[in-house]
């Protein structure tokens, strides 16, 4: 096949180049400003940072003055911890009755399983609020739980759903006929083979949850403070350059997670070739 | 892995449990799916040890039967028995029927031997009895070398020896083979169907196989059940059912022939005397009954036939318009003055070449058997 550069060859690999650029400038951009600036001398979220020192880092990891943001870590982390635990269960269940469902009401609920994904996060966390309320319920950190569940859930549920659609059924059926039961047939078979599906989908959770504002916005108080919550606070009072330390944080846990599951979910594939 | 290695006795017989596999039934069975039936009414007998093709173009219902004995499906009627024992109301897992699908449907993330050890350790095989299950079964396949490797790492040969030995690891009362070759290219699938004869034989295991390729049915199969849809056809030896077809659908379908209409003239001792619309006078042999003035069609395979130099009764005028000389056969395209297409396939001699083309003569040969059919069959 011979290639001849056209006009409108040069002008795809233009438009694409520059698409892709601008893409690139404003996905790192912002991160490596951050990054920068969280290492500042200044006493105020500038940039160019006048000058390199790791003050904020060492300020953001002592306890005694960044004692209130620890204990909003620390429940972020743990209400994504459990709400992934408890969404990998829910999820990875509705997923496996969806794909072994074609009926057109399976259709119906996988879009309803798929709704908190596009329902807007702030009408959901006043909804949640409002039920919560109307239930008698106190805001506590349970109710966080419960929230973030709803919104990471289809994460997990989208992933497993798919790598279910790629599961060929005959895998079952030679199960069967080799005399195993449905449970055995699960634990040997389906689970292992949609495992990275889960991981993936729960990685992604794991995220939002950590990232989620507005449903943490309404659903959490005092004595639940959630991290981002927490610097947004920081943001509009004092504009302390920790909040640039916290991203700086976060920005490098986030790459080493995503390392790491690429190299498990890599792993795991090169193991089912 | 092309040559036939020596077999090993000593593997085989202890894996060997019956010296002769148990015969199925299937008994009136009928399955619809939403708007139409699938299979309709079928009754088949498949003695123990012996393989059964159901052989049809897609749509005839012969994955459906397959998947009915298997248990994937239940019949809307009839009965499945396997030895003496009703199976309709048992699920897959407790019918002890193994499948080879026709993309093997191996256990991607697990191991060869992991794979093959699957159903030993399913019914709770003791660790040791699996390992040592595992290795016969690998050396009755041939894949001894491959115990540790993926299912991904394997040619489409060697995965199907695995799917087969993983099938045979737990003593299948019956064995299925759902279209195994369909997968591998020509040279390969010979020596997978005479590797699947030998273990079906070894074994003496009743097994059907599904197919829509009728050479392989001829290959490997005791009897061939011809299907169209939904039904039986025609149930035979695969020489019966290409020297007598009772049908037309089942001649065309299987093998290739030729077809010329005629006319009943009469009856001479046990053969009717036709006369083909080219004008050739043939006499042929068969159990249906016609009339003087039947339309009938003469189907007759193209080694049936010889081109002829010099003109007789039995000879129609033809032009030849090719001939190929495919390895030791020759085969001719040879038209009639009115412009049908015939075949007709002659031994080749050594050093025989494909004769000059132009104007001949073509008749039966000595002992052809060409096929009558009413006309209105066609």
């Amino acid at each position: 096949m011979t290639h001849r550069n056209t006009i409108s060859d040069q002008s795809y690999s233009v438009v694409m180049g520059g698409l892709a650029t601008l893409s690139v400038a404003i996905l790192v951009g912002p991160v490596i400003i951050v990054l920068l600036t969280s290492f500042t001398s200044s006493r105020v979220l500038t940039f160019p940072p006048p000058g390199f020192s790791i003050e904020w880092y060492r300020d953001l990891f002592d306890p005694v003055r960044s004692g209130h943001i620890h204990s909003a870590l620390a429940n972020s982390v743990w209400v994504a911890a459990i709400a992934t635990a408890l969404a990998v269960v829910v999820a990875t269940a509705a997923a496996l009755a969806m794909a072994r469902s074609n009926r057109a009401s399976a259709r119906a609920l996988e879009a309803s399983f798929m709704s908190p994904l596009i329902l807007p996060g702030l009408s959901y966390g006043l909804a949640a609020l409002m039920f919560f309320s109307i239930l008698g319920f106190r805001p506590s950190i349970n109710h966080l739980i419960a929230g973030h569940l709803v919104v990471i859930a289809p994460f997990i549920f989208r992933t497993t759903l798919a790598s279910l659609t790629q599961f060929n059924p005959a895998l079952l059926e030679s199960s069967a006929s080799l005399g195993a039961g449905r449970l055995y047939a699960f634990r040997r078979i389906t689970l292992p083979i949609i495992t990275p599906g889960i991981v993936a989908g729960a990685f992604l959770a794991f995220v939002a949850s950590m990232d989620n504002v507005p449903v943490s916005l309404f659903l959490s108080n005092a004595r639940t403070n959630m991290l981002p919550i927490r610097m947004w606070g920081m943001m509009e009072t004092t504009l302390d350059v920790r909040i640039a330390a916290i991203s700086g944080v976060i920005i490098v846990a986030v790459l080493v997670a995503m390392v790491v599951m690429d190299r498990l979910t890599g792993l795991t594939r090169r193991m089912s070739m | 892995m092309n040559q036939p290695l020596p077999v090993d006795q000593g593997a085989n017989a202890a894996i060997q449990r019956r010296s002769v596999g148990e015969p199925l039934t299937l008994d009136g069975i009928t399955h619809s799916y939403g708007d139409g039936l699938a299979v309709d009414d079928v009754t088949l007998q498949v003695a123990g040890g012996e393989l059964v093709a159901l052989l049809g173009p897609s749509g005839c219902g012969k994955s459906t039967l397959l998947r009915i004995v298997a248990g994937f499906l239940n019949q809307s009627q009839g009965h499945v028995k396997i030895g003496e024992r009703f199976v309709d109301s048992l699920p897959p897992n407790r019918r002890e029927v193994g499948i080879v699908f026709q993309n093997y449907a191996l256990f991607p993330h697990m191991t060869v031997a992991d794979n093959i050890a699957y159903g030993l350790d399913a019914r709770g095989d003791s660790r040791s009895d699996q390992r040592f299950r595992v290795e016969k079964m690998l050396k009755t396949v041939r894949m001894e070398d491959f115990g540790d490797r993926k299912p991904g790492q394997l040619s489409g040969g060697q995965q199907q020896r695995v799917a087969l030995a993983r099938a045979l690891a737990v003593q299948p009362r019956i064995l299925l083979l759902d279209e195994p070759f369909a997968a591998l290219d020509k040279n390969l699938r010979l020596d997978m169907q005479i590797e699947i004869k030998r273990l079906q034989r070894q074994f003496a295991l009743t097994a059907i196989l599904v197919t829509h390729d009728q050479e392989e049915a001829m290959a490997i199969a005791d009897r061939i059940a011809v299907m169209r849809k939904g039904r039986i056809e025609q149930l035979g030896t695969p020489v019966e059912i290409y020297d007598q077809p009772e049908t037309l659908f089942v001649n065309d379908f299987i093998g290739s022939s030729n077809r010329f209409e005629g006319e009943v003239l009469g009856r001479e001792a046990d053969r009717y005397v036709i006369r083909l619309d080219n004008g050739a006078i043939w006499h042929i042999a068969t159990s249906k009954t016609f009339s003087t003035g039947d339309a009938v069609l003469v189907t007759a395979r193209p080694e049936q036939l010889v081109l002829v130099d010099q003109p007789y009764d039995g000879a129609f005028a033809v032009e030849r318009t090719l001939s190929l000389p495919l390895g030791g056969t020759l085969i001719h395209d040879v038209e009639t003055p009115k412009g049908a297409t015939i075949k007709v396939a002659a031994p080749r001699r050594v050093g025989e070449a494909a004769p000059p083309l132009g104007p001949t003569h073509c008749a039966l040969t000595e002992n052809a058997a060409p096929i009558l059919f009413p006309k209105s069959a066609g």
